[in-house]
């Protein structure tokens, strides 16, 4: 505890770059993934979950350093880790998007398109709305395996919380990794108690069933 | 832009293929390591994961472990075990933090492939006389195992990447080329690394996935030639 009370400032700045680094990846990850899901026609569906399904087994530190061939990025830096984060919360917001749109009541879409509803409208006021549980599900579950994924980016120069794996390894400070793993599980649940508050603001129509019953 | 001619004449090498630091060696190290700590877990998990979905006692235990276990950095698990045990013992702890790793994956996989298996098969071998112990072997196994197989997939494709990161401490393992590659700015090495890491892990996830298909696969022609 003495090391964090000494380092507080350090750390707080720190947890502001990892936050940002994880922020980021997962809205474009999962917008890509969700367009992505609505967009790819059926036939086209099981080569898309195979190829995400591989891309999703590479090691991160792989997928950092081999971006820069890829995209002439530089080897050090966030731009690598931020891309390949974002790529890694697309491979699994795929799967769930499609969960989450194929438990969609056919009667209800129907219904929506009888009304007259434009394949748009159908969409922004049916599907995704209905979706939210099983969208807000897959999120949780990606959103805490980024932020500790995040942390590697740390072997490729950002400045994040993995700094403190790095830095108190190599000068044998136990309490700054304990800090680290400690700040990393906080922003998690953070982010976990964050997702299933935003799940539950937008579905206020499952909150009255539940009381009714 | 990064040269490819660079990453063949890398790859031509044959010095970087042989030796401590060649990479058959570091591919062979790197297996060895994660297959190994994957055994280990799953001689823990596997029998508790069974236990626990036969009995249906712990589920919430097996739940939150899983959700835990997500937001545990491998990276910061893996230095601090070190520092615990001392650099002297980093093998050991490298073993340990990747057991850690694979238990809850392996746990979660076995509880749900039983616990799934809906209530009228396992009441039916009972009421065939099957002791708890048939049950398990001969109908909760058999069903469970393309879960179980699942459970291994997500297991390989976190140990392979925690392994990759073992060099960070001192260890070998393919992620060496990557480490050093970037210390000393050889991008080449650094990207063929990484590349054959890429095969390797995609290699293997690929081939779970195919034994996975084929233990789902066989359950179906099982149901088929029964019913027909």
């Amino acid at each position: 505890m003495d090391w964090l009370v000494a380092n507080w400032a350090f750390v707080a700045q720190l947890t502001l770059t990892h936050l940002g680094i994880v922020i980021i990846p997962l809205i474009v990850g999962s917008v890509i993934a969700i367009a992505g899901a609505r967009v790819v026609p059926t036939r086209w569906v099981p080569s898309t979950t195979a190829a995400l399904g591989a891309v999703y087994a590479i090691p991160s530190l792989a997928l950092f350093v081999t971006l820069p061939a890829l995209i002439g990025t530089d080897f050090i830096g966030p731009t690598n880790v931020v891309i390949a984060l974002s790529i890694y919360v697309v491979a699994s917001m795929f799967f769930s998007a499609r969960d989450a749109f194929n438990q969609v009541p056919t009667s209800t879409t129907t219904t929506a398109t009888a009304l007259g509803m434009s394949r748009l409208q159908l969409f922004l006021h049916v599907e995704l709305p209905m979706a939210v549980p099983g969208l807000i599900t897959g999120l949780r579950v990606v959103a805490a395996s980024t932020v500790s994924m995040a942390s590697i980016g740390a072997v490729v120069g950002v400045r994040n919380l993995g700094y403190l794996f790095v830095d108190g390894f190599q000068r044998r400070i136990p309490e700054e990794i304990i800090t680290g793993i400690g700040a990393v599980f906080v922003i998690a649940l953070v982010f976990d108690v964050g997702l299933w508050l935003v799940g539950r603001v937008l579905t206020p129509w499952r909150i009255r069933g539940d009381a009714r019953v | 832009m990064f040269d490819f001619a660079e990453l063949a004449a890398w790859f031509a090498d044959s010095t970087n293929w042989d030796g401590r630091y060649g990479l058959w060696f570091l591919l062979a190290e790197h297996l060895v390591l994660s297959l190994g700590a994957i055994l280990l877990a799953a001689v823990v998990a596997l029998p508790l994961g069974t236990l626990i979905g036969h009995t249906g006692k712990g589920e919430f235990a097996v739940i939150g472990l899983g959700s835990v276990s997500r937001a545990v950095p491998t990276m910061g698990l893996l230095f601090a075990l070190v520092l615990l045990f001392g650099v002297e013992q980093r093998d050991l702890s490298l073993i340990l933090a990747l057991t850690a790793i694979a238990i809850p994956p392996l746990l979660a996989g076995t509880f749900s492939g039983i616990s799934t298996i809906p209530w009228s098969i396992r009441d039916s071998a009972t009421a065939q006389g099957m002791t708890g112990l048939q049950r398990i072997r001969h109908v909760e196994l058999p069903l469970a195992t393309p879960s179980i197989v699942g459970g291994f997939r997500i297991a390989f494709i976190h140990v392979v990447s925690t392994v990759v990161l073992a060099p960070l401490v001192g260890l070998g393992g393919l992620g060496f080329g990557i480490v050093q590659g970037l210390t000393v700015r050889n991008y080449a090495q650094v990207l063929a690394s990484s590349l054959v890491i890429i095969a390797t892990t995609v290699i293997g996830d690929q081939l779970l996935g195919w034994v996975q298909r084929r233990t789902g696969s066989r359950l179906v022609e099982h149901q088929t030639t029964e019913k027909s």
